[in-house]
């Protein structure tokens, strides 16, 4: 796994590239877990190389879902491939988190 | 008691009665008033009991057990000292009294002198052989066979000599001379073992050069004695057994002599033994550190500590990369601002991670900067072939204070060092295995017991399960659950994560199950009784809140079947889609219902999230409910199996019994991860209503 930032004044943008899965998870959520992400408007993840994720990837995004609500932060992932939609889906995360299907749509919202 | 036993227990009085023959002998013929009244005795009397005495005395020293203890050289000669200095102090005392006597009241008498004399030479006797033996422990200390075979020859060849006077051999003129002098010569071989002198320290070494020196007095004071008696005229005592007096005198002065000089001149050489010594000792104490199961940090300190005093330094410190235990390091005589400076000045020179010797710093513009009290210093990383722990800085005050020597030894030292620290963290990553290991077999024994051992069974329906852990102990479980009125309630999930945590909530899930679905005795209606699954669900997510870590979570599927009314309701917590076979259409499909997985949302609003499914089976109706390790299985090119490749085979096999179709699905999955390992739990559960239902009121 392979993650690479881009940021603007109001958002941060991660890239993830390869398998989340337990052991690379972990650097998402040291990512993640900086506090200078909540001074961001928007969180955006790019999801086009993200082969497959786990339930450790999950449970990363689910341990920070609160924390981001809570400063006002909006999650919002795009690009995301078909299987790893699957997954968000069946786990009903499609209900709680913003997945768009492109990246204009993301900066838009 | 044996033969050599009853010898020598007759040896001791057997002595003493010959000195008193000897005293009697000695008395009659300095008397010669006694001499007329109790006859004068045959010279051969007297001869025969002083040869009877020496000889005594020499065997009964001999017999006694060795008075070298251990290694303890200087409490043997301490020991020897007292006892023979008495001896000697004492002979001096009597001959000074004589002299006084003879000064006072001036007599003729012989008598009272020749007690003396019998007195002294016994006294003398008695240190001769005590030294002989003495120096017999030393001769043989730690000595060859053939050493101990050229003693015992030695005593043959002296204890001959006591027979020249009694049988009147007294090799006289030339062939004294050559006998004499070969035995004297045997003895200053025998001299040459000195062995024992490299087993003493420098403090040892000039006690034992003073007490040697203290034992030539003594056997000076009992020679200068007998050379001014034999002259005296009043000495009328035949002479002693010359011959073997002289030798052992010889061969006791000769070897206290030599054992004097030799440790005189290994006076110098004292200080490289005892540095040899404390470098093994160090050593010795290192290893034994470890076999303790010391800490690291003990380890350490006993390192700095050894080094310091076996290099003898000035001042040193030793710093770790990574800090153990809260441990850091060492100093000694230095300040830390000190220590800083000189290791920033060696980095600059690239030398801070090798070994370094400098014997002279102030020919070095960067240490004179430094202006250091020093002017010596080695570097001694500590590394092994893996990693490097730290660095010793050994510092001393005087130019070309350390040697190469001193590089070894310290090497030595550090290399054991590491080796320990190295020892101790393989037992304690094995102990901690071990730990885990048998934490494991325990939560995989718990979750076993988890797992229902005998399905349902009845004549609406079929079940068939499956259960696969990936590793010891995986997140998946289900059960079930029989609630009257002719309904089952079955569970199905997967806890996120594996191990004794997952294991733990597997419980968890299991007690929630259970309390949740007990009848509700306040319940209005039959509906109410149990909770609907989509209840369930929302009671359990509450439940888990606050025992669930915040990354972890559960996915379930709870079914509840009612075959009295011949239909089910089922509520989906983020599981994987119940895929089902509907006989009436002819069609195999996914329920595929929204439903949010448990431990997400941690409060109220999770009910938003959940839906109740309701369906009226059909007999020959297949349900298949399974986790996620099913669809998720990893073929050859690392690709998914798939819900639609389940599907595929469900289509196939709706017909068969629910046994039937399992083994299918299994064979298929099999055939597609073939030579692939298993990364998720995989649990399957197929249940066919039966084609044929029976009467439900029957």
């Amino acid at each position: 796994m392979k993650i690479t930032q881009q940021a603007t004044d109001t958002s941060l943008t991660l890239n993830l590239d390869g398998e989340l899965d337990a052991s690379s998870s972990v650097i998402l959520d040291t990512e993640l877990s900086k506090s200078e992400v909540l001074d961001y408007q928007k969180i955006l993840i790019d999801c086009q190389r993200l082969n497959y994720i786990s339930s450790a990837g999950l449970g990363v995004f689910i341990s920070h879902l609160q924390r981001l609500q809570d400063a006002n932060v909006k999650l919002i992932f795009y690009n995301m491939q078909e299987k790893v939609h699957n997954v968000f889906e069946i786990l009903g995360l499609d209900s709680l988190m913003t997945i768009v299907p492109t990246q204009a749509e993301a900066v838009a919202i | 008691m044996s033969l050599r036993q009853k010898l020598q227990a007759v040896i001791l009085p057997l002595t003493i009665l010959s000195w008193l023959v000897l005293l009697y002998c000695t008395l009659l013929t300095a008397s010669p008033e006694l001499a007329t009244q109790l006859g004068r005795p045959a010279p051969w009397l007297t001869l025969v009991s002083q040869a009877l005495f020496a000889a005594g005395v020499f065997l009964y020293q001999r017999n006694r057990p060795d008075p070298l203890r251990g290694t303890d050289f200087t409490g043997l000669l301490r020991r020897l000292l007292l006892g023979p200095g008495i001896l000697a102090s004492v002979c001096v005392g009597l001959h000074l009294l004589e002299r006084f006597i003879q000064a006072e009241a001036p007599t003729n008498d012989r008598v009272f002198f020749a007690v003396i004399y019998t007195i002294n030479l016994a006294l003398f006797i008695v240190f001769l052989a005590s030294t002989n033996y003495t120096w017999r422990s030393l001769v043989l200390f730690r000595a060859p066979t053939h050493l101990r075979r050229e003693w015992l020859w030695f005593e043959l060849l002296l204890g001959g000599t006591l027979l020249f006077r009694l049988l009147n051999w007294a090799p006289t003129g030339l062939l004294a001379y050559p006998v004499m002098g070969g035995l004297a010569l045997f003895g200053i071989y025998l001299s040459g073992n000195q062995k024992w002198v490299a087993y003493l320290n420098r403090r040892q070494k000039w006690e034992v050069v003073l007490l040697q020196a203290g034992l030539l007095l003594c056997m000076g004071v009992f020679v200068v004695y007998f050379l001014r008696i034999e002259h005296d005229p009043k000495l009328v005592a035949p002479a002693p057994q010359h011959a073997f007096l002289m030798l052992t005198v010889f061969f006791a002065a000769f070897y206290s002599l030599v054992g004097l000089l030799v440790t005189f001149f290994n006076l110098p050489t004292a200080g490289v033994f005892e540095q040899k010594r404390e470098e093994i000792l160090s050593l010795q104490r290192l290893t034994q550190l470890i076999q303790k199961g010391q800490t690291e940090k003990e380890i350490y300190s006993t390192l700095f500590d050894s080094a310091v005093q076996t290099v003898g330094a000035d001042a040193a410190w030793l710093t770790l990369d990574t800090p153990t235990d809260g441990y850091s390091g060492k100093y000694f005589n230095i300040e830390q601002e000190q220590s800083a400076a000189i290791h920033s000045l060696l980095t600059d020179y690239n030398l801070g991670h090798i070994e370094y010797l400098n014997n002279d710093l102030d020919n070095s513009s960067g240490f004179r900067s430094l202006k250091l009290p020093f002017s010596s210093m080695i570097v001694m990383p500590l590394r092994s072939t893996k990693r490097r722990y730290g660095s010793l800085y050994m510092l001393k005050d005087q130019r070309h204070g350390f040697d190469r020597e001193n590089l070894g030894i310290l090497q030595t030292f550090t290399s054991q060092t590491v080796l320990s620290i190295e020892n101790l963290q393989l037992l304690q990553a094995s102990i901690e295995n071990e730990r885990v290991q048998e934490e494991l077999k325990i939560a995989s024994a718990v979750q076993d017991s988890l797992i229902p051992k005998t399905l349902p069974t009845d004549n609406w329906f079929e079940i068939s399960s499956f259960a696969l852990a990936a590793k010891e102990v995986g997140g998946d479980f289900y059960d079930f659950l029989h609630l009257p009125g002719r309904r089952l309630a079955i569970l199905v999930g997967d806890v996120s994560g594996k191990g004794v945590t997952a294991a733990f909530h597997v419980a968890q899930m299991k007690g929630i199950f259970h309390a949740l679905m007990q009848e509700n005795p306040l319940a209005r209606n039959d509906r109410e009784k149990f909770p609907v699954p989509s209840r369930f669900m929302s009671q359990a997510n509450t439940a888990l809140i606050h025992c669930l870590e915040k990354s972890s979570f559960i996915t379930a599927s709870l079914y509840i079947i009612d075959y009295e009314h011949g239909g089910f309701v089922f509520a989906r917590a983020g599981h994987c889609h119940t895929l089902y076979y509907h006989s009436i259409k002819e069609e195999v499909s996914y329920f595929r219902t929204a439903g949010l997985g448990l431990g997400i949302i941690r409060n109220d609003s999770y009910e938003k999230h959940i839906k109740n499914q309701f369906y009226d089976y059909n007999p020959g109706d297949v349900m298949v409910v399974y986790t996620d390790g099913i669809v998720e299985a990893r073929g050859e090119n690392k690709e998914e199996y798939g819900e639609e490749r389940l599907q595929r085979v469900l289509e196939r096999t709706y017909y068969l019994e629910a046994e039937e179709i399992k083994q299918h699905i299994l064979s298929d999955l099999a055939e597609f991860s073939y030579g692939q390992p298993v990364h998720d739990d995989q649990t399957l559960l197929v249940i066919k209503f039966k084609a044929v239902q029976p009467d439900p009121h029957s």
